[in-house]
């Protein structure tokens, strides 16, 4: 368990929309989501001391240049003592919070930008994407050959889980429908069409049971937010959003050697992280889950504890996810409506509980939001990352 | 489109006779001689004691289909032409999985823990994967 409990603080949050946009540089996404970010914690730029970018996928050359500090010239941050990349794939977000935390607790840094931008959607093409994604972080020797790829990993899951649970197409597929109603409310979301279980259901096979409704889609985008001491945090603000608590597990690198695909290791990760938090899932006001794909959404829930095994796609059916419900889960409209943009996928769910917290939400502000859970993965699911954050520290 | 040729493994060093054993047909796993278990993927040391101690055995080449599925759009470029094809996790009967793809078989009929057994498909002159049938 970590000593960060209460002792850093999200003060800023920028964002720019997911899409497809041909015109935009990758760099823009970043510049312009951390520009956003600095302005919404109404700091100095110059108070900005350690620059933390993850990595983009696209673009080797444009990774390169996040980890050569373009970030920081093109803002003129002028005190920015270090820039160095955190990477992690989906659970960037969460190692950001943690790795962010440990270096302002210990004094090595009073402000860290952490960034992420990428431009997955017009930066490689619909195929491009598919072969990238059947060997970025797949075994090359005992995956790769027999046509392993995302989808077919989402589907394993996906079978093996209804197999035991019992869980039905329907309710898989209404998770995609209730992330899309919160992406309805969002600006920045690149799906905001109303979806039904039908139009899901009736969408393209892909790999057997999963759908293309059921399968996010790459595009290009930027997220950023701003972390200090929740001493410092409280004199910038008076809605600091703290991190009450972590937790996590690495499960696996290949695939196929998860123990337990219907499981990964959510629940222990999520034990430490409440734990930490002195919380249960009771308390939690807003749950904002990874759902590149349904049946992870669902995993995410029942192993951190908001229902029992098998309940969650039931959950999703009869509206307790949806705005208005008992508990508003993915609020962003996750990778499945606002669009997954690679590492930023993870750090645009963090970003929206902070938001949310913060009160920013807008249209899809969950009235009085005080504690929210967040969580990332990596990979193939080979990591399990629950971060806890709060307006309060109790 | 042309469709690109099939990914080979990229095979470390320590793994190679794996593959040596595969392109005679044989399926074959480490075990560890100081705390017996078995491993797969091939290692370095055993992954359960840490020892050094490993050897190469011969594999029952049985197991279940842990989970499976049907590939039928969207594959990768070079599989585009192998659509349906079926990639699932197998549970050996050594306790060890690995992914293969489930052939021998009308795709339909594959189910979670099904019995199955390995056979061998040829890649090229180098590579034979291992696959599974039913049993």
């Amino acid at each position: 368990m970590s000593k960060l409990r209460g002792k850093v603080a999200i003060v800023g949050i920028g964002e720019v929309p997911t899409g497809r946009f041909p015109e935009k540089a990758a760099i823009y996404h970043a510049m312009e989501s951390a520009k956003l970010a600095i302005k919404d914690a109404g700091i100095n730029k110059d108070h900005i001391d350690f620059v933390m970018p993850t990595a983009a996928l696209y673009s080797p050359q444009f990774n390169t240049e996040l980890v050569t500090c373009r970030v920081a010239e093109e803002l003129g941050l002028k005190n920015a003592k270090t820039n160095c990349q955190i990477f992690a794939g989906g659970s960037s977000g969460s190692c950001f919070l943690k790795l962010g935390g440990s270096i302002i607790e210990t004094g090595v840094a009073d402000y860290v930008l952490c960034v992420h931008a990428d431009r997955l959607g017009t930066g490689v093409t619909a195929q491009g994407g598919i072969d990238l994604f059947s060997t970025a972080g797949i075994s090359a020797e005992w995956e790769v050959p027999f046509g392993q790829h995302y989808s077919t990993i989402a589907a394993l899951t996906t079978t093996r889980y209804q197999y035991e649970t019992g869980c039905t197409d329907e309710q898989m597929a209404a998770v995609c429908v209730s992330n899309r109603k919160w992406a309805e409310l969002n600006p920045n979301a690149r799906f905001r069409k109303p979806l039904t279980i039908e139009e899901v259901m009736e969408s393209k096979m892909l790999s057997t049971p999963l759908r293309a409704k059921q399968s996010n889609m790459l595009f290009d985008g930027g997220s950023a937010f701003i972390l200090t001491s929740a001493e410092r945090a409280r004199d910038i603000t008076d809605r600091p959003v703290y991190l009450l608590g972590e937790g996590s597990r690495v499960t696996h690198f290949v695939f196929s050697q998860e123990p337990d695909i219907t499981r990964f290791g959510w629940r222990d990760a999520a034990k430490d992280a409440f734990g930490e938090a002195g919380l249960t899932p009771k308390d939690i006001d807003v749950a904002e889950i990874y759902d590149s794909y349904p049946v992870y959404q669902v995993i995410g829930m029942e192993e951190l504890g908001f229902c029992e095994r098998g309940e969650a796609g039931e959950l999703h059916m009869r509206g307790d996810t949806w705005p208005g419900g008992k508990l508003p889960t993915t609020t962003n409209g996750g990778m499945l409506s606002q669009g997954h943009t690679g590492a930023g996928g993870g750090v645009a769910l963090l970003v929206e509980a902070a938001r949310q917290l913060m009160g920013k939400a807008g249209e899809r502000q969950v009235p009085g939001a005080r504690f929210a859970v967040e969580t990332g993965t990596g990979g193939t699911y080979m990591d399990a990352q629950v971060s806890i954050l709060g307006t309060e520290i109790p | 489109m042309d469709t690109p040729k099939k990914p080979a493994p990229i095979v470390n060093d320590w793994a190679r006779p794996f593959w040596e054993a595969a392109r005679d047909n044989r399926l074959i796993l480490q075990q560890c001689v100081d705390c017996g278990k078995h491993i797969f993927y091939p290692r370095i040391a055993c992954p359960h004691c840490f020892s050094d101690n490993v050897e190469w055995v011969p594999a029952s080449g049985k197991g279940t289909v842990y989970s499976y599925t049907v590939v039928e759009t969207n594959a990768p470029s070079a599989f585009m032409n192998d659509v349906p094809y079926v990639v699932a996790v197998v549970k050996l009967d050594e306790g060890v999985q690995m992914l293969s793809n489930i052939v021998g078989c009308d795709p339909a009929e594959v189910r979670c823990d099904m019995p199955v057994e390995v056979t061998f498909e040829k890649l090229d002159d180098e590579f034979t994967l291992p696959k599974f049938r039913p049993s």
